[in-house]
């Protein structure tokens, strides 16, 4: 079995790509698919945090480089679900102690045996970024509605286009709050849509849980009730090529017609 | 203990000491002092054996913190010949020296820092901590007053940074705490099922880690930081989460240790692991590793009076933890 190979990333820090990378690999483990998550962030790891794995890690991805043990030893299992592993970065290295063609490797060994290889992106557009892309076929560009970071994904986006590996490309968008789009503080889903001219794969709306989450170690998705949860869950279904309408943000019923519209139109123009 | 302001340097008087691990301990308290830097030190260490691997330590000890080792002043022999072997002076702190040393003449009193003196209750034992403040607030007229004026304004200061309960019954109690020493409840650590982790070149071995070197690091240990020696490490400051400390011998950290901890990183399997607060999201020792149990909820913050030292060491193939009794 040749699994896909999906790099999440955006350019600038803080938008919740490891949230992201966390939360769609524990979804997609949840439906009964294999998963590996690839933490590529060399030096500011994370994703570990998130899934609350942190003590369990003995090997990283530099130890697998280096050839000081094997791929399956440096895999770590979560602690609830054995579908998904991590394969986590090394904090006391940099991002020079790997390179694109090692990964690609990583990825093209991992794939064999998993159904998803999901690749946590450092922020940036160097080495890091250059590496994570490497042996992926698909990206989600994780964005939030503001210009700065809207901004950065154009020229990831760019980036990514310019990549042939790169199959397909979507967008996600995080931390969207409706109430400040209804009052016209925000930009809403399609402005930034329309500014990116990117397909839409998700909506994630702020939620507080997120930073509970954060702090305990336990993905958002296995919380049933939270809104953001339900979110990510869809996102994972979209991956899996399900058809899932987008989340009713608590908005007026304008806005969903809206979305739904923008979602037609761009299927129209895939 | 006793420290007195000299011409140009300390007399520290550490001859109350019933064993190495309080004198280090009350050594490093008085060193930590800022104006001890760049000044000479004479210890008195009265009957103390001390190996020369003990009095190397102390002497680094000194060094790391910027002052250097004048002479020290013992009785016992065998610190005698540990010093001669180091090449350390050996002389004799004397009585008719003492009025010149100790600092109560008028005009050395206006320019040097003004001595201040606390006491806190429990001097029954015998324990002075002379602390000297760092600018000379009032003009001294007559020197006989003063240890008394500042006597009670210091008192009172001291005792809101560190509350003088926690303070002596935490360093007493560590110095004497041989007889003490307790497992903690077995669930914080978890050993992890990995394997064999140590390097190929590595054989088990139990080689006494005292015989080896000493790294004193003088800082905080921050995440994506690494400190590796072949020897002990002592870390004089936290070890943050994302740090990892690996050394052949021990490891000992005098803070809170949140990162990871590699001991007997070439397979001495007496080596230990000790520090203040042991929070390690992993412990290693020689070939065994353990990870901090998912359930053990550590707080975001510290309080510094709640630390209880820990120490980590294998016992019967396990990595056990012992924590210092608190006297109630």
């Amino acid at each position: 079995m040749a699994g896909r190979v999906i790099v999440i990333t955006s350019g600038k820090g803080g938008v919740g790509k490891t949230t992201t990378s966390a939360n769609i690999g524990t979804a997609l483990a949840k439906a009964g698919y294999k998963v590996v998550l690839i933490d590529t962030d060399l030096g500011l790891r994370n994703l570990d945090l998130l899934l609350g794995l942190e003590n369990r890690i003995v090997y990283t991805i530099v130890d697998v480089i280096e050839e000081r043990c094997k791929l399956k030893q440096a895999l770590v299992k979560d602690k609830k679900n054995p579908n998904l592993s991590l394969l986590a970065a090394a904090q006391t290295r940099d991002k020079s102690a790997v390179n694109a063609d090692q990964l690609k490797e990583i990825c093209e060994t991992l794939k064999e045996e998993n159904d998803f290889v999901l690749i946590d992106c450092p922020a940036g557009i160097e080495q890091g970024f250059q590496n994570a892309v490497a042996g992926a076929s698909e990206a989600i560009v994780v964005t939030t509605p503001e210009m700065s970071a809207i901004r950065d994904a154009d020229r990831i986006i760019g980036l990514l286009e310019a990549k042939e590996e790169i199959k397909s490309y979507k967008l996600l968008l995080n931390r969207v709050r409706p109430s400040l789009i209804k009052s016209n503080d925000m930009m809403s889903v399609d402005d930034v849509v329309e500014i990116l001219s990117c397909p839409l794969i998700g909506i994630i709306p702020e939620d507080t849980g997120i930073i509970t989450s954060t702090n305990k170690g336990e993905p958002i998705v296995n919380d049933e009730n939270a809104l953001a949860g339900k979110a990510y869950r869809n996102v994972a279904q979209r991956i899996l090529g399900e058809e899932v309408p987008f989340l009713d943000l608590d908005e007026p019923k304008g806005i969903m017609a809206k979305i739904k519209n923008v979602f037609a139109k761009l299927k129209a123009k895939v | 203990m006793e420290k007195v302001l000299a011409e140009n340097g300390f007399i520290i008087d550490l001859s109350d000491a019933k064993n190495t691990t309080q004198l280090v301990f009350e050594l490093s308290s008085i060193m930590e002092h800022p104006e001890v830097k760049g000044k000479d030190v004479r210890l008195k260490l009265g009957s103390l054996d001390l190996k020369q691997s003990q009095l190397l330590s102390i002497k680094a000890l000194i060094e790391s913190m910027d002052a250097t080792l004048a002479f020290i002043d013992t009785v016992s022999e065998q610190t005698e010949a540990s010093a001669v072997s180091l090449g350390i002076v050996i002389s004799k702190v004397s009585d008719t020296v003492e009025p010149s040393i100790v600092c109560t003449p008028k005009e050395e009193i206006k320019e040097e820092p003004v001595i201040v003196k606390t006491e806190d209750e429990r001097d029954s034992e015998g324990k002075t901590i002379e602390v000297h403040a760092g600018e000379p607030t009032n003009p001294i007229e007559t020197a006989s007053g003063v240890e008394d004026v500042y006597d009670e304004e210091t008192t009172e200061e001291l005792s809101e940074i560190i509350p003088s309960e926690h303070f002596d019954s935490d360093f007493e109690l560590l110095a004497k705490n041989e007889g003490l020493l307790k497992p903690e409840e077995t669930s914080k650590y978890i050993l992890l099922d990995t394997g064999d982790v140590l390097p190929e070149s590595s054989e088990e071995n139990n080689v006494s880690t005292e015989t080896l070197p000493t790294l004193y690091i003088n800082q905080t240990l921050r995440s994506g930081q690494t400190v590796s020696y072949e020897g002990n490490i002592l870390i004089i400051g936290d070890a943050h989460p994302g740090s990892e400390i690996v050394a052949s011998g021990d490891i000992t950290v005098w803070g809170i240790l949140g990162g990871i901890a590699h001991a007997g990183s070439q397979g001495n399997v007496t080596a230990k692991v000790r520090a203040l607060k042991l929070n390690a999201i992993q412990l290693r020792i020689a070939g065994l590793y353990a990870r901090r149990n998912d359930t053990l909820n550590v707080p975001y913050v510290q309080k510094t009076n709640e630390f209880t030292p820990e120490e980590a060491q294998i016992e019967d193939g396990k990595i056990v933890i012992y924590k210092k009794l608190r006297r109630d």
